[in-house]
């Protein structure tokens, strides 16, 4: 079973790590987030879709509606400079945290 | 960002088509998804929409994180709200009348209480602006001040950056601009500009020792130079003298001063250099002319100012016992002196509309309450569909707001309108008017009112829906405790402001009542000013006005042949208008005063026929005639109250007195008291002497004119009577006897008629309040009343009842009226003339009023109820 309710505050850093690498739409964006965490996490639409319109009303992701693979019309999510840059210093505050958290953890 | 912001709020339609195509595409995508792991199609799309839990949910989530969401509920909220009220026009027009009516008043009168006591005076650095005068235990706090008294002070203290003086100089003959111009002139010592801190328009002020310079006003230059920048430098003739225009004061610049202080109100047209730089000589001790400001130094406070003056007066007792024995100085911020004798009016006029809103946000509350009963089963209902409760509040609240600021908009409006023509009809003798204007502060006082009054009777209906329950029916009594709380403090506020109204109505009558002592019907009055050139050849005590007298006849004959004159006088000064000479006299036969030490009463110069034109009696002995004049012996006449204080159980006719070292005057008769000071002011002593026979030089005559037929018809034709005797005259001040005393009691019935229509309104508003609350009240219990009918009860018996309940609040509202009504006539009893405060005929009177305006408020509603169909009334619900 996935871990299901992700952390908060993670799912923006998974959703700009899915987008890393090509424009997406919401569907794949959740099925991207299982794969990559191994099935941990699962982003249900409920707050993934808040979370989208949250990230591109912020500025970091854009927008344009295209054809999915059913050929329905489909709104396709990409990175924006100014989203790339934030998950470059998303990713390392996580990375510093994580670090932190596992040197604590493993303290006596 | 503001882009997301604008979508969310005006391509709504388009965001929320978008946003379905995306979640249905999202859920097609799973769904197909499904189906190739195998699913069948229907099982496939079930569990596609599982997957995404709820599609309304969905959206709803989305949409909070939209920019702009809260402000897009608030917007709904906004719209609902409007919806709502028109869908009840009656009790919106009614919230928004009288909370429009409410404010407006309100802010009007903030306005003028603004501009006249709290606004600081128009000055840099105000609060250090004193005004100095001489005291005396008997003449009184506020004296003027004697040339050489004003000099050792300026130079013996040492509180004051700079003292200066001013002497209000009656005025100026102008000529060489066309016709001849009275002006109105000030003298003042050079410092007198820089204490004010006043930056001229054009030039500068005085230097010390400058002669025959002169400073115009603004509207004098305008007026008479046409505003010309090169008038600096050059030279205008003032009473056939030549002065250099050295300066022209800035536009808004006033003298801002007690209205009494001086006739010209502060608006001197031409100011001259007083001097006083070097020290006077004595007899500058014994005569008061100067008026006195001071401009205190930093970090120095008013007590230690005033103990520097004390010191001072006690100095100057010493030195010069003659003129200042018991003499002392007082100080007063120059801007309390100004207002002392309006602020309690304007307080009591504020205290009014302050009831006036109070009354008007118990029956806003009230009206809220009786429509969030009627509304309890939508509550409850949205409750129940999964309103929160902080979203029903926020509802409530948002309702309240739009009503509160529609009434405030409406108020505003009206204050806009109103401040102006206020300040068109405001009594002359109010100070400081010129500064009343609807502006910044005033602009905050009416937001913060509307705010306050939105968030008061917002939170009413929320206390009340706190127990929103479906099927919940009925009043509990708690709310209809607090209805009737709000009833009954209507209803005594708006007696407390009818009792204060009644109080005010009487003393105005009980003022318009009062004998003058003269006539006011068919006279006409207007001033003239001769040049100074008449006084030549006077010398004191010889009674020489030959020139004077010569002026008057000639234009008395030429004006008693005006068709419509039946007879004419002159005097120095008109009844109820403005202030009058005192003079100090001997009585013949009476032992000597210690010095400093004087009997003095008020003088006023006439002619023969001035007291048969204005109708005052002579009581006893005889009134001028055409030979009291400078050749013949001196008389005088004094009034009743002289003759009741000087010569007490005694004939003064055949007496004699004389003022100074003139010879002896035969007193020749006793007239009749005349009101000169005010209608509410007992009369005075005062003693008339014949214009010929005055011991000064008195140069402006007012003609008193008593005619056939109505006075101001007669004005052209007086005034060209005046130009053909002599063309340098001006003549001005017209004005029939009627305008001056109508304008005498002008503050009095300002007041008076302000205080009654807020009583009015005040009673408007509570009656609506009462009839709504019956009404409500009556329909809550229209299932009991058809069910009393049904069992026998009469109509008569529920009529009843409905207006018991109505009169036992309109009762107890009354009852605490009258205790608050009781205090209210404290507050303003310094404003009463010849009525008490506990006045038992108008407290008894305004009780009956209110009470019976409460029945009727009552009585319509009770009918209905008593009329009902008790079918209907029973099948209802």
């Amino acid at each position: 079973m996935p871990e299901s309710e992700i952390l908060q505050g993670t799912l923006d850093l998974l959703i700009l790590k899915s987008l890393a690498l090509d424009k997406m739409h919401g569907m794949a964006i959740s099925r991207r987030i299982s794969q990559i965490t191994n099935g941990a996490f699962e982003a249900k639409a409920g707050s993934l879709f808040p979370a989208l319109h949250r990230m591109e009303q912020a500025g970091w992701l854009s927008s344009e509606w295209g054809e999915s693979e059913t050929k329905r019309r489909s709104k396709f999510y990409k990175l924006t400079r100014t989203g790339r840059s934030r998950l470059q210093s998303e990713s390392q505050r996580w990375e510093r945290i994580s670090l932190a958290m596992a040197s604590a953890l493993r303290a006596t | 960002m503001l882009r997301a912001l604008f979508q969310t709020l005006f391509r709504k339609k388009q965001t929320e088509q978008q946003l379905d195509d995306e979640l249905r595409s999202y859920l097609e995508l799973t769904t197909a998804e499904n189906v190739r792991r195998g699913m069948t199609p229907a099982k496939a799309a079930q569990q596609a929409r599982r997957d995404l839990g709820g599609m309304e949910q969905v959206k709803e989530n989305v949409r909070d994180v939209r920019v702009g969401a809260s402000l897009e509920t608030f917007l709904q909220d906004v719209r609902y709200a409007i919806r709502s009220l028109r869908k009840n026009p009656s009790f919106a027009a009614i919230a928004i009348l009288t909370l429009a009516l409410g404010i407006g008043a309100n802010t009007t009168i903030f306005s003028v209480v603004n501009g006249v006591l709290l606004k600081p005076l128009p000055y840099p650095n105000p609060g250090r602006l004193i005004t100095l005068w001489e005291t005396h235990p008997v003449w009184g706090r506020f004296l003027s001040v004697a040339p050489a008294n004003f000099y050792d002070w300026r130079e013996q203290n040492r509180s004051f950056d700079k003292m200066a003086a001013l002497n209000a100089y009656p005025d100026y003959i102008l000529t060489g601009t066309g016709e001849p111009h009275r002006l109105t002139g000030a003298d003042v010592t050079a410092d007198f500009f820089p204490l004010l801190g006043v930056k001229m328009a054009l030039g500068r002020g005085f230097q010390a020792a400058e002669d025959h310079a002169v400073v115009l006003s603004y509207s004098t230059w305008e007026r008479y130079f046409g505003a010309r920048p090169e008038i600096v430098g050059t030279q205008v003739r003032l009473n056939d003298q030549s002065f250099t225009v050295v300066g022209v004061l800035p536009r808004d610049f006033s003298l801002v001063s007690k209205p009494s202080d001086f006739q010209a109100r502060g608006q001197f047209d031409v100011w001259t250099n007083l001097g006083l730089n070097s020290p006077p000589e004595a007899w500058l001790r014994g005569t008061h002319p100067l008026n006195v400001f001071g401009r205190l130094k930093p970090g120095v406070p008013l007590q230690q100012a005033q103990a520097d003056l004390d010191r001072i007066a006690a100095n100057l007792r010493h030195l010069y016992p003659d003129d200042n024995k018991d003499k002392g100085i007082v100080a007063i911020p120059m801007e309390e002196h100004a207002v002392a004798n309006v602020r309690t009016a304007l307080f009591t006029l504020l205290a009014a509309v302050a009831m006036v809103l109070l009354i008007a946000c118990a029956n806003i509350a009230n009206l809220l309450l009786t429509r969030a009963a009627a509304r309890q089963k939508e509550m409850a209902l949205r409750a129940a569909l999964g309103a929160s409760r902080r979203r029903l509040a926020q509802q409530l609240l948002t309702e309240s707001a739009v009503l509160a600021s529609v009434g405030a908009l409406l108020g505003l409006a009206l204050t806009l309108w109103s401040v102006p023509a206020l300040v068109r009809h405001l009594p002359a003798d109010l100070p400081r008017a010129s500064g009343i204007s609807v502006d910044g502060p005033v602009l905050a006082f009416t937001t913060l009112i509307a705010l306050a009054t939105g968030i008061l009777f917002g939170l009413v209906p929320l206390v009340q829906s706190r127990d929103v329950r479906l099927n919940a029916r009925g009043v509990s009594s708690g709310q209809s405790r607090l209805r009737s709380a709000l009833i009954v403090g209507q209803v005594s506020l708006a007696l407390v402001l009818l009792a204060g109204a009644g109080l005010m109505t009487r003393s105005l009558r009980a003022l318009l009542q009062v004998s003058p002592g003269f006539r006011t019907g068919n006279i006409l009055t207007a001033r003239l000013s001769l040049p100074r050139r008449y006084a030549n050849g006077y010398k004191f005590g010889t009674g020489a006005h030959r020139q004077i007298s010569v002026f008057q006849r000639a234009l008395a004959d030429r004006v008693r042949a005006i068709p419509g004159v039946e007879s004419l006088g002159f005097t120095s000064h008109l009844p109820l208008a403005g202030t009058n000479n005192d003079w100090s006299f001997f009585i013949e036969g009476r032992p000597p005063k210690p010095p400093g030490v004087f009997d003095s009463t008020d003088y006023r110069p006439v002619t023969a026929g001035y007291f048969e034109t204005i109708g005052i009696p002579i009581k006893s002995g005889r009134s001028f005639e055409a030979r009291d004049d400078e050749d013949h012996a001196l008389v005088v006449i004094v009034n009743e109250a002289m003759a009741r204080q000087f010569w007490p159980g005694e004939n003064p006719v055949g007496q004699r007195l004389k003022f100074g070292d003139e010879n002896w005057r035969t007193i020749v008769g006793i007239a009749g008291d005349v009101h000169h000071e005010g209608l509410a002011i007992a009369p005075v002593p005062e003693m008339y002497i014949p214009w010929g026979q005055v011991p000064n030089v008195e140069v402006r005559p007012i003609l008193v004119v008593r005619s056939l037929i109505d006075p101001a018809s007669l004005t052209s034709a007086v005034r060209k009577a005046v130009a053909e005797v002599d063309r340098g005259v001006p003549m001005d001040h017209v004005a029939t006897m009627q305008q001056i005393v109508s304008g005498s009691v002008s503050e009095s019935r300002f007041r008076t008629t302000a205080i009654a229509l807020f009583a009015l309104l005040a009673l408007f508003v509570a009656s609506i309040g009462l009839y709504g609350v019956m009404s409500y009240l009556v329909s809550q219990r229209t299932r009991e009343f058809g069910i009393r009918m049904a069992v026998g009860a009469t109509r008569g018996a529920v009529l009843r009842q409905v207006l018991q309940q109505g009169a036992k609040l309109a009762a107890i509202g009354v009852a605490i009226g009258l205790a608050a009504a009781a205090l209210f006539g404290r507050l303003i009893a310094s404003l009463l003339y010849r009525v008490k405060p506990l006045d038992a005929p108008t407290l008894v009177g305004v009780s009956i009023l209110l009470a019976a305006v409460a029945l009727l408020a009552s009585y319509i509603p009770a009918r209905r109820a008593a009329n009902a169909d008790p079918m209907d009334s029973l099948r209802y619900e």
